[in-house]
């Protein structure tokens, strides 16, 4: 049974939808896990209104604004901190400076009905509930009844992120292994989504042992796949179930929201794990 | 078989003779850790916790099974009509009739190798070799729900309108996909499928 609604949205944003940690259990019949694509943040705007990490948040990439219908104690990355705001309040979430992503918690949780055990929207594969849009009502779930702690909590944030990368399935089908990716920065580019980030191509040197032909097999978030043309693609949360690439490295899961959140023309460093 | 690291987070485990039915053994010993079993062509990978993935990956090397899965549901029956706008240059690159693209198709026998691409998506093996070509040179940008593709060696419906690369030889009513029912998916990976032909 879906709760009220808490908030009503008057400005969508960009590539705003209902986050959690995902769909869990499906990926054999090519229903991508999904949930938010920064993790790290979500669970921290969770955390700052007392919400346990799988309560379902708002993800943005900015532009997003929205009016509390009732007091609502609420977090963004805007600002990282925890506010209560009176009913008729208007909201604004964008992403904070550097970034690419931003996360708005609710205390008591989006309370969208979840399909297949999850709140996420899939935006790959189209599961999940509707997307956010002008004058949705966004439903607010019940207190969690649980003591505030933090009320503000620093973003991390850099120019230049340094990602640690291990060893991928196919790193051997490339003179160098996992070396041709670290040997040098890469910079984002603007072909990016929750399902993943394209950077700009370089030069893999196929092996000249003789290669088996490429199958598809199954990917994990983080996964990074080189395209026929060189280009590195990192896989994130709603990266499909298989892919036909082959998987040079994988970035390690914690330094994975690092990746998600530099923006286009930015570097990435990778160095090995 | 063989083991490969994937990361602090899976395994991908290679070379495996029917992956379909290894992943339904692991599956079946529930083991701690374990959160996707995804089977594909000729791998299967298996995500689990960091904290279990050495404790896993040693299970992993235990997994034994047939090489061919052992059929407990009777084969689904998919009905189709064979009206797709591709069945002509399917026919041509194929080298044969229309005709026959339609008989070899529904007299086939298919098993879902493996899901991915978009949910309830299966890729069916079994199809007749004369019918083996490579994906269309450009990929449509809509591809309608139900429609029957062919390419790569494989055949398949297409659970929802995607993008889509295959050559389309027809379309079926039967909903692959539905989040509100369960199962959601109408195939999984080891089910027997078959193709009947109806009138439009």
């Amino acid at each position: 049974m879906t709760a009220p609604p808490a908030l009503r949205v008057v400005q969508a944003g960009f590539a705003t939808t209902v986050q959690d940690r995902g769909r869990r259990g499906l990926t054999h019949l090519g229903v991508p896990t999904a949930g938010a694509v920064d993790r790290r943040t979500h669970d921290l705007m969770n955390r700052l209104v007392g919400n346990p990490p799988d309560a379902a948040t708002i993800e943005t990439m900015g532009a997003l604004i929205l009016e509390a219908l009732r007091p609502l104690v609420i977090a963004s990355s805007t600002d990282a901190s925890r506010h209560t705001i009176a009913a008729g309040t208007r909201l604004r979430v964008d992403v904070p400076p550097g970034s690419v992503w931003a996360y708005l918690a609710v205390r008591g949780g989006i309370d969208v009905d979840p399909v297949l055990g999850s709140r996420s929207q899939d935006t790959l594969g189209g599961v999940g509930p509707a997307a956010i849009d002008v004058d949705s009502l966004v439903p607010v779930g019940p207190d969690p009844g649980t003591t505030l702690a933090v009320d503000h909590a620093p973003l991390r944030g850099s120019a230049e992120a340094r990602v640690r990368v291990w060893d991928g399935p196919q790193h051997d089908w490339f003179i160098g292994g996992i070396q041709s990716l670290i040997r040098r920065p890469w910079r984002i580019t603007s072909e990016l989504s929750r399902v993943g980030v394209r950077l700009e191509a370089g030069e893999f040197d196929r092996s000249t042992r003789s290669q088996p032909q490429m199958q598809s097999i199954g990917l994990t978030p983080g996964a990074v796949q080189i395209t026929p043309a060189g280009e590195p693609i990192v896989m994130l949360a709603n990266h499909p179930t298989t892919g036909g690439y082959p998987v040079i490295a994988v970035v390690e899961p914690a330094d994975l929201a690092d990746v998600v959140q530099t923006r286009p023309g930015s570097l990435v460093q990778f160095r090995r794990a | 078989m063989q083991r490969r690291p994937y990361g602090p987070l899976a395994w991908l485990v290679d070379q495996v003779s029917a992956p379909a039915a290894w992943a339904d053994t692991l599956r079946a010993m529930e083991v701690p850790g374990v959160e996707e079993i995804v089977p594909a062509e000729s791998t299967v990978v298996v995500r689990c916790t960091s904290e279990h993935r050495d404790a896993v990956g040693q299970v992993l090397d235990l997994v034994v099974t047939a090489d061919r899965p052992t059929a407990t549901e009777p084969p689904l029956t998919i009905d189709v009509v064979y009206d797709g706008p591709d069945i002509g240059e399917l026919a041509s690159a194929a080298q044969v009739s229309i005709d026959d693209v339609v008989h070899l198709h529904a007299t086939g026998t298919y098993e879902v190798a493996f899901c991915g691409f978009s949910p309830g998506f299966g890729y069916l093996r079994g199809i007749d070799r004369r019918l083996h070509v490579p994906r269309r040179a450009t990929p449509r940008t809509s591809v309608p729900t139900g429609s029957i593709g062919v390419a790569a060696g494989y055949t398949c419906v297409y659970p929802s309108a995607s993008p889509g690369g295959w050559y389309l030889i027809g379309h079926t009513t039967a909903v692959l996909w539905d989040a509100e029912r369960n199962p959601p998916a109408l195939l999984h990976p080891g089910r027997s499928v078959r193709f009947r032909r109806v009138a439009a």
